[in-house]
């Protein structure tokens, strides 16, 4: 208790920090600048399909079949798109025959999607962008050492910044489902809460076990996505924490973070015949896959794996981070 | 109570809600992926709507079929779907292409579970007109082993390959009546694209006649269906209609075929 009152005043400390560097504002403002570029985008895209098909929603998920069966002939096609298109043509017709509409047009699905594709990259860079100078700003700018020289122990101001840094984790997941909800509400409406999306789709190779599809209420698909993301977030914070400890520069840090990310994309788009690549934290990212059933990058991959995978990489910078940063010389 | 303070509180407690609820959401995701559980929703969701009244456009068109359905050798993508329609509301009808639903190498076997699916049905369901496509990757087998010469069907081969597709063809279109019965059922007649092949014209004509023969029989026993003709097309034409697979038509060939449909087709 007695370590939990020393800790807290840090704490405060670091929010406020973090609140007057308005490093989160500048979150907040890149959210509000791009959802409605994406949402705007989503709504032409759906004028266009409109064109074509009307209102029949129906006739577009069957054509996307027929479409979709279509490429499996082709030789040209990698035999892993194949299994993406097979499994893809076998969610649909599980659409199809359950009468509901997997792209029910609304600012709901529109969050649901968007949290769908943000999760591998998008949301980490954010995350990024408050967790790379957490540490590195206090050495560039030289405060590190007014940091240092209170009477506190090392380890409990970088426990501080880490709990900041985790509760910023939060608030920047919750405010991005709130940007993405209330800007593409004005798009496309703000119904859609008890829409039913289906999960539990269960992969076997190439087959969809269907026996533990369930349908949810829409809101309580993306209760689980952002749960999901959330853990994924914090996984990232931990890693950009760890960056932020070792590397001095901010900028350095940054970049640093930034290509691990970018290369994890990659990786997952193409890493599937290189097995070892799913022990890289940066190609396990997706978690919210295993909720859509939509296939692993790497055959092998299961919510489990990824989760451990995750854990280890988090434990094991944060371990990282105390120890080099309580051991460390200050020198500048 | 400062600036400061209120910035604390109001971010401290906001972060603390935010991560109890994400939490919670992670638990419950985990929990659902890792032990799916189907009683729950399952029913909530009726199987509905697929059985509600049906308002079809009767010059609205729906493809299906093997590759010519889809129109493989078309340059534009059109095929003769979308040339039918084009060709439709040139003549002052409002037609529509609802969906060409036609898969490259389809034969009649794998056509018929394909019949099963709701979403097939639903746009069947709404065309007024049907343009089917089947038939000639039972016949041929696919282009490969026949151009590349190494395995000619035998006059055998190809006796057993009609007689065991056109049952399957009957069923087909047994079928389809059954998931339409008002609309116009137009089957494109088989063409022999070996036309220009020594050793295939003779057993390809012949087994082209047959089967077409066949399928005027079959589709005779219903209403509203029309077999268009397309083996005169080709057969001195190979050149001018085919596209450069030697199997396809091209866009002029399909061309030639949405012409022939539209004529036959009664306005």
């Amino acid at each position: 208790m007695k370590a939990l009152n020393n800790i807290l005043p840090l704490v405060k400390n670091e929010t406020i920090k973090m609140i007057k560097k308005k490093r989160f504002y500048v979150i907040l403002l890149v959210l509000l600048v791009l959802v409605p570029m994406f949402a705007y985008a989503q709504l032409r895209q759906a004028e266009d399909k409109r064109e074509k098909f009307g209102t029949d929603w129906r006739r577009e998920v069957q054509q996307a079949i027929t479409d979709n069966q279509n490429s499996l002939g082709s030789d040209r096609v990698p035999e892993e798109w194949k299994k993406y298109r097979q499994i893809y043509i076998q969610q649909m017709k599980y659409y199809l025959e359950h009468d509901v509409n997997p792209r029910e047009p609304g600012g709901v699905s529109f969050t649901r999607e968007f949290l769908d594709n943000a999760a591998t990259l998008f949301i980490p860079l954010l995350i990024m962008g408050v967790g790379s100078d957490i540490v590195s700003s206090e050495r560039t700018g030289g405060t590190v050492k007014m940091l240092l020289t209170r009477p506190v122990r090392r380890w409990k101001i970088l426990l501080s910044k880490l709990v900041t840094l985790l509760m910023f984790v939060s608030l920047i997941i919750v405010s991005t489902c709130l940007i993405c909800y209330l800007i593409s509400g004005l798009f496309f409406g703000y119904r859609g809460w008890n829409m039913p999306v289906f999960t539990g789709f269960q992969l076997r190779g190439v087959e969809v076990d269907l026996s533990g599809v369930h349908a949810v209420p829409q809101w309580q698909y993306i209760f689980m996505q952002a749960g999901l993301i959330w853990f994924v977030s914090i996984i990232v914070a931990a890693l950009a924490f760890m960056v932020s400890v070792l590397v001095r520069s901010t900028s350095a840090s940054i970049v640093i973070m930034m290509a691990t990310l970018i290369a994890g994309n990659i990786l997952t788009n193409m890493a599937s015949s290189w097995t070892s690549a799913k022990y890289l934290f940066m190609v396990n990212l997706g978690l919210t896959n295993y909720l859509a059933g939509t296939p692993a990058p790497i055959e092998g991959m299961t919510l489990g794996f990824s989760l451990l995978v995750l854990t280890v990489w988090g434990i094991a910078s944060l371990v990282v981070s105390f120890l080099v940063f309580t051991k460390q010389d200050i020198l500048n | 109570m400062n600036r400061t303070s209120r910035i604390w509180r109001s971010a401290g407690i906001a972060s603390a809600v935010s991560t109890l609820l994400l939490l919670a959401g992670f638990v419950y995701a985990v929990s659902d992926i890792a032990h799916p559980s189907a009683e729950a929703g399952a029913k909530a969701v009726a199987p509905s709507g697929m059985e509600q009244a049906v308002k079809a456009g009767v010059w609205d068109v729906t493809s299906i079929g093997d590759s010519l359905a889809k129109g493989t050798g078309d340059d534009t993508g059109s095929g003769f779907a979308r040339r039918t329609v084009d060709l439709l509301n040139k003549e002052g009808a409002t037609s529509k292409l609802v969906n060409n639903l036609g898969i490259n190498g389809l034969t009649t076997e794998e056509l018929l579970p394909m019949l099963e699916d709701p979403g097939v049905k639903y746009a069947l369901q709404h065309a007024g007109i049907i343009l089917l496509s089947i038939g000639g990757n039972d016949l041929f087998n696919g282009t490969e082993t026949l151009t590349t010469g190494e395995q000619v069907p035998t006059q055998a081969e190809i006796d057993a390959a009609i007689d065991q597709s056109s049952a399957k063809f009957g069923q087909v279109v047994a079928q389809i009546k059954k998931i339409n019965v008002q609309a116009l059922l137009v089957y494109v007649g088989l063409y022999n694209p070996f036309s220009d092949l020594e050793g295939m014209r003779d057993i390809g004509n012949d087994a082209v006649a047959r089967w077409n023969a066949m399928a005027m029989k079959t589709l005779g026993d219903y209403d509203g269906t029309l077999v268009v003709p397309t083996y005169d097309l080709f057969t001195n034409n190979s050149s001018r209609y085919l596209s450069s697979d030697h199997f396809h038509p091209n866009g002029d060939g399909y061309q030639a075929i949405a012409e022939r449909m539209v004529q036959g087709i009664a306005r």
